[in-house]
């Protein structure tokens, strides 16, 4: 029961408000998103932790750090600064929503990996869960900036299509630790992107 | 009909081409070669699966065909495995076979070839192998895309304990491979250059989600791994059985052991199959089975269980007759009905089993826990017994369960009920005993008894009655009723015989009354005790009948004799008996315990027969006596310790040890002897042996000697304790005779000095008298014989007094009086203020004739000298005399050669008048003492007051003494004269 209140206090500040009366401004949209930015980067640590202690060694060894592996359907956060720096706002928020859009059905895909290995662990199972509703949360603020600041909404596709269903129980290990660690590199990308928009829209 | 004829040849003749080519071809060996071999994997349960079809069975329905398979591993030379098929080949002659691989078959390429020969009997022999059929190649390798390493077999599920072999394909050879397993590298062996196995052992269950095997490319970001699910091993079911409570259900159970279940596997199932019915059903619960008997009374039953997972099967059968397994169900309804004091009877009833059955039911008492009685009983639906032999006040429960009568297996559950039986009237009179004792000069009997056993008191104890009959008056019956929680009472008589009754109550009635008769003669106490021994199991006393009339004996003593109340026990006996062992738990060592053995007489009289004494284990002394060192002299002293007492310690005391030792005395007295204290030091020792000698005298010492001694008594277990010694130091040997002279000389001078103090004023009178007589001096006889025999003594009326001296003290004076050390020492002269009654001259200035008074004052300390004798103190003498003025001698001397300095001066033609006091001396005669320019010739004779001076004021010794008399008044005032 406390559960399901805990989810429904987060969807709510997850999901953008719908309007009612006046709406929101761009910076209000932009603190929000950059609010739940920084709520999901307090939480990542823990769900990295969570999830590779239940996977087992390699995983759950002291400092096990897989930089080399990468999945191609997830968009890369890395990027030089130079490149960053000269995004306009369409093309950052557009990038931003995108990689969410990936990193939501990539949890997605995760949550279900984890039921079938580790039914047994409902603290990794709710964890997943919540940070597959951030995403979506964050998904939706930056539709919402988007459209305050009057810029073009992509259309969501699906960039779950081409992944491997019948992936062994390996290469799901694998892929979930690939997800969670990219969805902590663009939780830090988000929150560096619109601490920017935030400087450049203020309230 | 020709043309039947032909037709019917012709038919034979083919029929016999028929059969000959028929029988040619059996003849020849069948040419089966399998044909259209396909191989193909399944990489999920590693299998290579053979499809292959036999041709040319035409004239045949089936036939038994066995087939042998090659199968080599890399290349065809490298055959792994050779084994054969048999199957019988139908007109459909698409077979099947698979093999199951050890090694991943993705790591290798496997080829597969088969020959055939006919196995059945329609086919005479011999038979021949056909031709191998062609290699078919097996190779999963072409379908794994271009990563450039590959691990397998992936997501292997296995049993724990079993042996798992993986292996690696790298696309590189140049590739350095390392492989782990839970974080320990592992090591392989090579099949191929870029492809090596791992054959783990044993492998262990590590975790439900599985064991991770991964290998890494090194210098390369290349990591692979599978995960090895390992399953805990399917135990066989244990303990299974089946039973029936009804004849309808059939209930079997079973331990299922370990649970073998894994993520998305779940754990194994159990399957109920019976062999006579052919039913199977599959088990809803791990460890338990509902079977439905079926209406026709099937009577045997063969029930296999198994358990299967995905990695196997365990089974167990158990076969039984269904009559043979009858459980019946907990019986109900127990009820107690018609409890007395002794009797109760117990119902119960059972759920009927069939309609024949018998149930052999077990009923048990149990008391306290313990089975009291059993009892069987043979009922078909409901029980009853008659319980006996019960105790009255009784807590007890009854218990039921039962069994089939006519095959056991198994008893039912166990229902009980408790009961509590009826009271009834106590079984035995109370166990009583009395104390005789005199309060007040009247006898007064305590009497005590023991409480009744639960089993003698039948119920609860309401009181006890306790009724006293004078047996010398007879004059009626004095009941007394005592609360149930008081063991005894206390009654008051007199001298008279009296015989008492007492009974205990509860709500059935009186117990049988216990007497005892009393008299306020206590008997003949005086009688000697005897010691007695204790063991471990208590004191083992014995005596003498005395009168042989005795019905019974008691032996009395208390459980605790140094408290009060001291627990008074007792212990009855038969007259038959005349030793017995008393025992208790709360005899102690070294506690000395008394026994009184009484004879009962017939009239049920106590008299005391003998005494005892005993401790159950004698101690040593724990402490020792006081003693008292008495009539110590310079060669003895004695000690006694009489205040010690014998009777309280912790043994028998069998006497004392005096322990004496000495720093000057090396060697023992006569009758000591060495010894040595726990200590290492030694020390003499000395024996009593009796321990009613308490005194002791230590003899031949010597005098001024420090001796230290010990008293320690001791008892059959030893002596007390060696540390405090007391020290003892014999007087001098002369002490006494000086103490008989010193005594008397102290009282001597005593009755002086107070003789002295009685007649002070007497002997002041003599010796110092205030005012001295003139004509009692010393002095004058002195000059009277010496000098001048007419030289007499000048009255004070002879003189006319011409001039008042009046002694002026001027400020600023330096002489003093009081206090000061040097108030008699200054040597400096107050000029006086004369009044002179004569005629005098005017502006006298100089020397002249003069007549002054002055009372000299003398010092009390010279007559304190031992001298009665006095004399002036002058200034101007005393420093011209080095001797002190002490003796009367020197005192004699002084005063004549100043006399005569004065007498000699006046006759020299001095104007002046010189008077001089009896004892004055002159003040300024002696020239040689004046000073060099005296302001004035002192040529007046002075009269100065006398007075004394008290000894603590008095002038200094005379060497520094050169004080003056003075006549300063007390208060610094002018003074008239």
């Amino acid at each position: 029961m406390s559960c399901q209140l805990a989810i429904l206090c987060l969807l709510t500040l997850l999901l953008p408000p719908l309007s009612r009366g006046a709406p929101m401004s761009p910076a209000e949209r932009i603190t929000q998103a950059y609010n739940l930015a920084l709520s999901m980067q307090e939480n990542m640590s823990t769900l990295l932790q969570t999830y590779l202690q239940a996977q087992g060694s390699p995983f759950s060894d002291p400092g096990f750090s897989a930089p080399e592996l990468q999945l191609s359907s997830l968009p890369p956060a890395d990027i030089s600064f130079k490149t960053w720096n000269a995004l306009d706002d369409g093309e950052r928020l557009s990038r931003v929503q995108g990689a969410f859009l990936a990193l939501t059905q990539h949890l997605q895909l995760v949550g279900d990996d984890q039921r079938d290995l580790n039914p047994d662990n409902p603290i990794l199972l709710a964890q997943l869960r919540d940070a597959r509703l951030r995403a979506q949360g964050m998904l939706g603020n930056v539709a919402a900036i988007m459209t305050a600041l009057g810029l073009p909404n992509p259309r969501a596709e699906d960039t779950l299509g081409l992944v491997p269903f019948g992936a062994s129980a390996f290469e799901r290990k694998c892929r979930g630790y690939i997800v969670i660690r990219e969805y902590g590199h663009w939780t830090d990308r988000a929150v560096r992107d619109l601490a920017l928009f935030k400087a450049k829209y203020p309230s | 009909m020709a043309l039947f004829a032909v037709f019917q040849t012709s038919f034979l003749l083919a029929l016999l081409s028929l059969r000959a080519y028929q029988s040619e071809v059996l003849v020849e060996p069948l040419p089966l070669t399998p044909e259209s071999l396909n191989v193909s994997i399944d990489s999920a349960h590693q299998y290579l699966n053979l499809q292959w079809s036999v041709h040319s069975l035409a004239y045949y329905q089936e036939l038994k065909m066995l087939f042998q398979i090659q199968i080599s591993r890399m290349k065809t030379s490298n055959v792994i495995w050779v084994g054969n098929y048999s199957t019988v080949v139908k007109r459909d002659p698409v077979l099947h076979w698979s093999w199951k691989s050890e090694l991943p078959l993705e790591c290798a390429t496997h080829f597969v070839r088969m020959r055939s020969r006919v196995d059945d009997a329609k086919i005479p022999e011999p038979r021949f192998w056909s031709n191998w059929s062609s290699w078919k190649e097996a190779d999963a390798q072409k379908s794994l895309g271009r990563d450039p390493l590959f691990l397998f077999p992936k997501d292997k599920l296995v049993e724990e304990g079993s042996n798992v072999t993986i292996c690696y394909m790298s696309r590189n050879q140049q590739d350095n491979i390392s492989c782990y397993l839970e974080g320990q590298q592992i090591h392989g062996e090579q099949l191929d250059s870029n492809v090596s196995a791992f054959k783990l052992n044993k492998v262990s269950f590590i975790r439900k989600t599985g064991t991770n095997i991964f290998c890494k490319v090194d210098q390369k970001d290349v990591i692979k791994g599978i995960v090895l699910f390992v399953s805990k091993v399917l135990e066989e079911p244990k303990d299974f059985s089946c039973e029936t409570q009804d004849f309808k259900t059939l209930t079997c159970t079973w331990d299922p052991g370990t649970d073998t279940s894994l993520p998305k596997r779940s754990s194994q199932s159990y399957t109920l199959f019976e062999s006579f019915s052919g039913k199977k059903i599959l088990c809803e619960h791990k460890n338990s089975c509902n079977w439905q008997v079926d209406s026709d009374s099937q009577e045997m039953y063969n029930f296999t269980l198994v358990a299967e997972n995905a990695l196997g099967n365990r089974s167990v059968s158990v076969l039984f007759s269904l009559t043979h397994r009858v459980h019946p169900k907990t019986p109900y309804n127990l009820f107690l009905k018609n409890v007395s004091g002794t009797k109760a009877t117990v119902t119960w009833k059972v759920h009927p089993i069939g309609n024949y059955s018998t149930l052999l039911c077990q009923l048990d008492l149990l008391g306290e826990g313990n089975v009291i009685q059993q009892h069987n009983v043979s009922i078909k639906e409901n029980g009853e017994y008659l319980l006996s032999e019960l105790e009255p006040d009784t807590e007890y429960m009854a218990r039921v369960r039962c069994a089939d009568a006519n095959h056991f297996w198994k008893w039912s559950g166990s229902i009980s009920q408790k009961f509590i039986t009826a009271e009834a009237a106590p079984s035995e009179a109370l166990d009583v005993w009395r104390n005789v004792k005199s309060v007040s000069g009247r006898p007064t009997v305590t009497l005590f008894w023991k409480p009744l056993s639960k089993l003698h008191a039948n119920g609860k104890i309401l009181s006890y009655n306790v009724t006293v009959e004078n047996l010398d008056r007879p004059s009626g019956l004095e009941v007394h009723s005592v609360p149930a929680t008081a063991n005894g009472t206390e009654l008051t008589l007199d001298q008279d015989s009296y015989q008492i009754h007492v009974t205990a109550l509860n709500s059935a009635g009186p117990s049988p009354a216990s007497v005892i008769v009393v008299s306020g003669d206590p008997g003949n106490e005086e009688v000697e005790e005897e010691r007695v021994n204790g063991t471990e199991d208590g004191f083992s006393v014995s005596w003498k009948p005395q009168s042989g009339k005795a019905i019974g004996y008691v032996v009395e003593w208390c459980d605790h004799p140094q408290d009060l109340p001291c627990d008074l026990q007792w212990k009855n006996l038969s007259s038959n008996t005349t030793s017995t062992v008393i025992s208790s738990g709360a005899f102690r060592p070294g506690v000395r315990y008394n026994f009184r053995i009484y004879e009962i007489s017939t009239e049920r009289m106590a008299y005391l027969l003998e005494k005892k004494a005993g401790y159950l284990k004698e101690l040593a002394p724990s402490d020792n006596p006081q003693v008292v060192v008495s009539n110590l002299t310079s060669h003895s002293f004695t000690l006694s310790w009489k205040d010690y007492s014998t009777d309280s310690q912790l043994g028998f005391i069998q006497g004392y040890y005096v322990y004496l030792r000495s720093k000057a005395e090396k060697e023992c007295h006569p009758g000591f002897k060495k010894a040595t204290l726990p200590d290492k030091s030694a020390c003499c020792q000395h024996r009593i042996d009796n321990p009613e000698q308490k005194t002791f005298v230590m003899e031949n010492l010597q005098p001024e000697s420090v001796y230290e001694f010990l008293v320690t008594p001791y008892t059959s277990a030893g002596s007390g304790p060696l540390d405090a010694f007391t020290k003892v130091t014999t007087p001098d040997e002369y002490s006494h005779i000086l103490i008989r002279i010193i005594l008397p000389m102290i009282v001597c001078v005593l009755l002086i000095m107070i003789t002295c103090y009685l007649k002070s004023q007497w002997m002041k009178e003599k010796c110092y008298p205030d005012i001295p007589d003139p004509y009692k001096s010393n002095v004058l006889s002195l000059i009277k014989s010496k000098e001048n025999p007419h030289l007499t003594i000048m009255n004070v009326s002879d003189c006319v007094p011409d001039a008042i001296e009046v002694i002026h003290k001027p400020e600023g004076s330096k002489i003093q009086f009081l206090g000061a050390s040097k108030s008699l020492t200054e040597t400096e002269f107050t000029k006086p203020a004369y009044l002179y009654l004569l005629p005098a001259e005017k502006n006298y200035s100089g020397p002249g004739p003069c007549i002054c008074f002055e009372n000299l004052t003398y010092n009390e300390a010279a007559a304190d000298s031992g001298s009665c004798g006095h004399f002036p103190v002058t200034p101007e003498a005393l420093p011209g005399q080095p001797g002190p003025l002490t003796s009367p001698e020197n005192l004699l001397k002084a005063l004549e050669k100043n006399y005569m300095n004065s007498l000699g001066e006046t006759a020299a033609g001095e104007a002046s008048l010189n008077y001089v006091s009896q004892l004055a001396s002159q003040m300024s005669g002696d020239k040689d003492s004046l000073p060099a320019n005296p302001p004035e010739p002192v040529l007046c004779s002075e009269y100065k007051m006398q007075m004394a001076i008290p000894l603590g004021l008095a002038s200094p010794p005379p060497a520094e003494n050169s004080g003056l008399s003075s006549t300063t008044p007390l208060d610094q005032s002018e003074h008239y004269r």
